[in-house]
């Protein structure tokens, strides 16, 4: 039985820290291997080595949280405010994409013709699927939010069928874009233009797909009895980090997409 | 394994809640009708001795801000502690930077040597 006089969870010794730092080494060094010498084994060792970390880690998580009562209110304080800071570091990285757009965009160089889009350039029409994939996270943002509120007001079955459609949403939003990817009339190869492009929206549609697996895995829990109606942290960072995904599209349709068409 | 969970656990459920029908009985009963468990009913370990204790009025984790005491003679700051003495830092006043640590044992109440708050060690048990 601990013994402390203070709310916060010292936590127990653990090797996943090191293990992901072994994957990230792996990882890099593998990226460098592949690129010179067209091996991948070191990269997909890293990678392995990686979501076996991650979902060991976060398993524990839930088990100190869930099923030892070691998230305390000050301890989920601190959770909170650790998901926040996370967030906004992804703010900061897609600023930089952002940066970089706007810098060829506003003043484009005589290499492209003086003018954006690019000679050359058939752009998307921003009215046809960009503007589905808008409305689908939008909804999707409503939907999380019905879930949220489900959650809080102990209704099991509501919260199961808006999470659900919310992942579902999420896979229409990553499958549409799949296919416009496949379809598009110009690649990442093409110029500044496709650089930014396929760049910006290509590390959006990773964080949807993270995002997705985010909320799927608090489905899983919520099936599972995991959330109570005042304690469900894990699902809040999830609906978070979902509305940022949502806010980063925004952005992208309004400057990638409509303006830069 | 994530496969196989979501297996187990869903497609039976939604069915059931589909139908309306509850082919087999809730395995919890729920107070709260809607099949979502309350703190009351879930918290457990740490978290539910720390919420349990707030209901009562007490803080024996000192997750809230300290009482404010005038530091008098007759209304001496009271410092909870599970042992006999416990350290003490004495801001003086409000924007110091110099905190006065002293050691405060049980028994007669001390006064802090820069200011002369005064300070009552009270012994306290941490619930179980």
């Amino acid at each position: 039985m601990a013994h402390q006089a203070h709310a916060y969870h010292m936590v127990d010794p653990s090797p996943w820290p090191l293990t992901g730092a072994v994957a990230a080494l792996l990882m890099t060094s593998g990226l460098a291997i592949w690129m010179h010498f067209h091996n991948m084994t070191l990269m997909s060792l890293g990678l392995i080595l990686l979501l076996l970390t991650m979902y060991q880690w976060w398993r524990d998580i839930i088990r100190e949280g869930t099923f030892q009562g070691h998230h305390t209110p000050p301890v989920q304080k601190g959770l909170r405010y650790g998901m926040i800071l996370f967030i906004t570091s992804e703010v900061f990285f897609f600023l930089g994409f952002f940066w970089a757009f706007y810098h060829s965009s506003l003043a484009p160089t005589p290499e492209l013709g003086g003018c954006w889009p690019p000679i050359g350039i058939t752009t998307l029409n921003p009215f046809e699927v960009p503007l589905l994939n808008t409305a689908v996270l939008l909804a999707s943002g409503v939907t999380v939010t019905w879930a949220h509120h489900s959650i809080m007001e102990g209704q099991r079955k509501q919260a199961i069928q808006s999470l659900t459609l919310t992942i579902l949403l999420g896979f229409y939003f990553t499958a549409l874009q799949a296919m416009e990817y496949y379809e598009a009339p110009f690649t990442i190869a093409d110029g500044v233009y496709g650089s930014t492009f396929f760049v910006a929206t290509g590390f959006h549609g990773l964080h949807v797909i993270i995002g997705s697996t985010f909320l799927a895995v608090c489905l899983l829990r919520q099936a599972q009895y995991h959330f109570t109606s005042d304690h469900h942290f894990g699902f809040e960072a999830a609906a978070w980090y979902w509305h940022f995904v949502d806010v980063v599209w925004l952005f992208l349709y309004i400057s990638i997409y409509w303006w830069g068409s | 394994m994530a496969a196989r969970l979501l297996l187990r656990t869903c497609p039976l459920r939604v069915l059931q809640l589909r139908g309306g029908t509850a082919a087999r009985p809730l395995q919890r009963a729920m107070a709260s009708a809607g099949g979502i468990p309350t703190d009351e009913e879930q918290a457990t370990g740490l978290e539910r001795r720390t919420l349990q204790a707030l209901k009562q009025g007490k803080d024996p984790y000192s997750i809230l801000k300290p009482k404010q005491y005038t530091g008098t003679k007759t209304d001496p700051h009271i410092v909870p502690s599970i042992g006999n003495k416990r350290l003490v830092g004495c801001l003086c006043e409000e924007d110091n930077t110099a905190i006065v640590w002293f050691w405060l044992h049980e028994g007669e109440p001390q006064r802090c040597p820069e200011c002369g708050s005064h300070y009552k060690l009270v012994h306290h048990e941490l619930p179980h």
